[in-house]
């Protein structure tokens, strides 16, 4: 037998009547500090406090292991030790795995086993536990959720619910799980959007490391400018793709302490994935691009793409060889432009377009899974959907920039 | 099963021994995992599906849920139910007893309900449904042997029986 | 004292300590904005981040004053909290941050710091914020005191263990 929607509701009241009983109930301080952290009065000095103290613990936190130790093992020790030791010097599989043999730091000399390793270990995976460890402890706290409301307002003008923040956040650390998590949103046209914005808009935690290595008076504009993109290409977005963004009830749950064993075990999930995924497309993408440089290609192919580099962007042809390393991975990218000579603002131009310009290849797959998920179509829709923006997006945010360095008259 | 955020991951942590991403916000579990435990003996299979406030799917993760729900014919539900929202729990509750499913029901976040001063009788509760109901604390552990224990107690109540018990529809 | 009392008092002092707060998160703003920094004695104002310090002292000092009408409500006082929670963040992150500053040895040095360089990092100046800190944990204080006569019906989170029934 099943029961019509309005018996069931009758029998769940006349349950409850008879087992639950409500105690006289008096709110206490932590009610009222739920209270005040969603009020967006009192919840946005707040919320500006607790990011502060996010950039704050991130920065000393990946500072203190790149810069105090890391930095001075790679550069002092483990360099001068793997060009003295390495057979062959100048032949090619000492480039391939050590580098250029003059380097005197492990950012120039671009072989497998020195800048590989030195950006996998040496900067990324400080930034990501860093990262991970404060945003773990902000999601078990309950806070998480508040700052979903707070910015509810904001993204509903591009019919995206509060909860979407959650996927947002989530892709600070890592773009793939991110968009896995967009499954959570209700309509296909929200989770389409929200993958794709996210995919190629939001850095992600190795990324953020490596800006706070190179560029870190900076990474706060190339943040918003990123940020500002997320929003009105996803304003555009919301006009140009039919179907609904329907509103969603959050639920918004308590204040608790978060637990040390809970804390630590999530922590060690999500940096267990960065070792198996990271590190071998680290090691992998540099490979790849100094067999490309060997034979040629990629000197054959940043002649090519010249004008539109230099032309449209504003940056030099080299940039060529980080812009293929970022198919793999983003830090990656980074970490190599940092070595090509160019000024600061063409530097910020061209990690800017390393965000941009395509996700990584852990992500595209996850984003071609998703539309896998909507059947064959979806696959097609999620492919050509994400390469069209894609392409939108560089070439019109991506040009912006260069736009806004020639009106500053800074190039 | 249960309503999205009340601590089926952990539940399903405790019981498998697994690590299951658990989160203090609703819609952690988009996707279903299996783990194993060990019941009297034997392995048995448990599986971790994505909270849902009904049968009837609104999004994705909720349609995990269901379909789960609806290959696994001769499972035992545990249906999870935050404590300071009995009501809505038992929704889904009692869909899933009106499908024939035997149940247990875990009363999760026993110790939220006792600061906000909720008192749910529990042995009313039990009587009332037909089924083992068992307050939990999942975070911390307190519950889940006596949910362990119980799990064969379980077994598909008549909805008619309920209805009766409780005194009507109307 | 009675109760009334120490709430008066309690009221004085943070509407006093507000008004600092909020002082020092306005001159944060400025300088910030117009990129420059002060020094005096053991104070400095400057640093990274130095403008969003300042909205954030701006808006706890804000909390602070509006906090201290009916001070004793809880709902009221939660801003209060709130506030200098706030202002542990600012302290907290720079605290530790000096802490992890004065581990590892200079760029040139060793992999640890001499002792010398280790102590030389704890010294003078600090940000205003490393001032503000002991006097805002007066909040503890007063928490309790508001808490303590509706603790009594409040069942002790010790005997929340699950029994059935």
């Amino acid at each position: 037998m099943k029961l019509a929607i309005d018996e069931r509701w009758n029998l769940i009241d006349k349950i409850a009547k008879q087992v639950v009983k409500y105690g006289t109930y008096r709110s206490t301080l932590k009610d009222a500090i739920e209270e005040i952290t969603v009020k967006p009065l009192t919840g946005i000095p707040i919320a500006i406090a607790v990011l502060y103290g996010f950039w704050a613990f991130f920065g000393a936190f990946a500072g203190f292991f790149t810069d105090g130790f890391f930095v001075k093992f790679f550069d002092n020790h483990w360099l001068p030790w793997l060009q003295g030791v390495f057979p062959g010097k100048g032949g090619w599989l000492y480039y391939i795995l050590v580098g250029d043999p003059t380097a005197s730091n492990c950012f120039e000399a671009f072989g497998a086993l020195t800048s590989g390793l030195f950006v996998a270990i040496g900067v990324v995976l400080p930034a990501i536990i860093a990262f991970y460890l404060f945003l773990t402890i902000l999601e078990d706290s309950g806070y998480l959720p508040r700052l979903a409301v707070l910015i509810d307002t904001v993204l509903h003008k591009i019919g995206l619910h509060g909860f979407a923040i959650v996927p947002m956040i989530l892709s600070l650390g890592c773009n793939v799980p991110a968009v896995a998590a967009t499954r959570a949103l209700e309509t296909k046209k929200q989770r389409f959007m929200m993958a794709v914005l996210l995919a190629i808009f939001i850095p992600c935690g190795a990324q953020l490391g490596i800006m706070l290595e190179i560029i870190p008076q900076y990474v706060g504009f190339v943040m918003i400018y990123l940020f500002a993109g997320f929003f009105i290409f996803g304003f555009i977005l919301n006009k140009l793709i039919p179907g609904k963004s329907p509103e969603i009830l959050l639920d918004v749950p308590p204040y608790q302490m978060p637990i040390g064993r809970n804390v630590r075990g999530k922590l060690w999930i999500r940096v267990k994935g960065f070792f198996t995924v990271a590190i071998p497309f680290v090691l992998l993408g540099v490979i790849i691009v100094n067999i490309m440089y060997l034979t040629g290609f990629l000197g054959w192919l940043a002649n090519v793409l010249e004008p539109v580099l230099c032309g449209w962007f504003g940056v030099p042809k080299e940039t060529v060889g980080p812009l293929i390393a970022a198919f793999l991975r983003k830090d990656l990218a980074v970490a190599q432009l940092s070595t090509i000579n160019m000024t600061i603002y063409q530097l910020v131009t061209s990690v800017i377009l390393v965000s941009l310009y395509f996700p990584c290849v852990a992500t595209f797959a996850m984003l071609i899974r998703e539309g896998k998920e909507e059947g064959w179509r979806g696959v097609l829709q999620y492919l050509f959907g994400s390469l069209a923006t894609l392409t939108a997006v560089v070439f019109l945010w991506g040009g912006l920039i260069h736009l806004v360095w020639i009106i500053l008259g800074v190039v | 099963m249960g309503d999205p955020n009340v601590g089926k991951s952990v539940v399903f942590n405790r019981l498998t021994g697994a690590k299951v991403m658990e989160s203090n916000y609703p819609g952690t579990t988009v996707d279903y995992t299996r783990g194993y435990m060990r019941l009297d003996g034997k392995d048995v299979e448990i599986i971790d599906v994505p909270g849902t406030f009904s049968l009837e799917p609104k999004d994705k993760a909720e349609e995990v849920a269901v379909k789960m729900l609806r290959e696994n014919r001769d499972s035992i539900i545990i249906c999870v139910i935050d404590s300071t929202k009995l009501e809505r729990g038992l929704y889904l509750a009692l869909e899933i007893i009106e499908e024939g499913y035997p149940i247990i029901i875990a009363l999760n976040m026993w110790d939220i309900a006792k600061d906000k001063s909720i008192q749910i009788d529990v042995k009313k509760l039990e009587k009332v449904l037909g089924v083992p109901v068992v307050p939990t604390i999942a975070v911390s552990g307190e519950g889940i042997k006596e949910l362990v224990s119980r799990i064969k107690e379980a077994s598909p109540p008549d909805i008619k029986r309920v209805v009766e018990r409780a005194g009507g529809v109307k | 004292m009675n109760k009334e009392t120490k709430f008066i008092i309690g009221r004085v002092y943070f509407t006093v300590f507000g008004l600092i707060v909020l002082g020092i998160g306005i001159i944060e703003i400025l300088l910030g904005l117009t990129g420059r920094s002060f020094e005096y004695g053991i104070i400095e104002i400057s640093g990274e981040f130095l403008l969003w310090r300042g909205v954030i002292l701006f808006s706890a000092g804000a909390f602070y004053l509006s906090g201290v009408k009916n001070f004793s409500d809880i709902r009221q006082y939660a801003k209060i909290v709130m506030a200098s929670v706030m202002v542990w963040i600012i302290a907290g992150m720079q605290i530790f941050g000096m802490i992890l500053e004065s581990i590892p040895g200079g760029e040139e040095g060793g992999w640890f710091n001499t002792l010398e360089g280790f102590l030389a990092t704890y010294s003078p100046p600090y940000i205003p914020s490393l001032f503000l800190l002991p006097f805002s944990l007066v909040v503890f204080y007063y928490i309790k005191l508001i808490e303590e006569p509706r603790g009594e019906d409040k069942n002790k989170r010790g005997n929340s263990s699950v029994n059935r029934g």
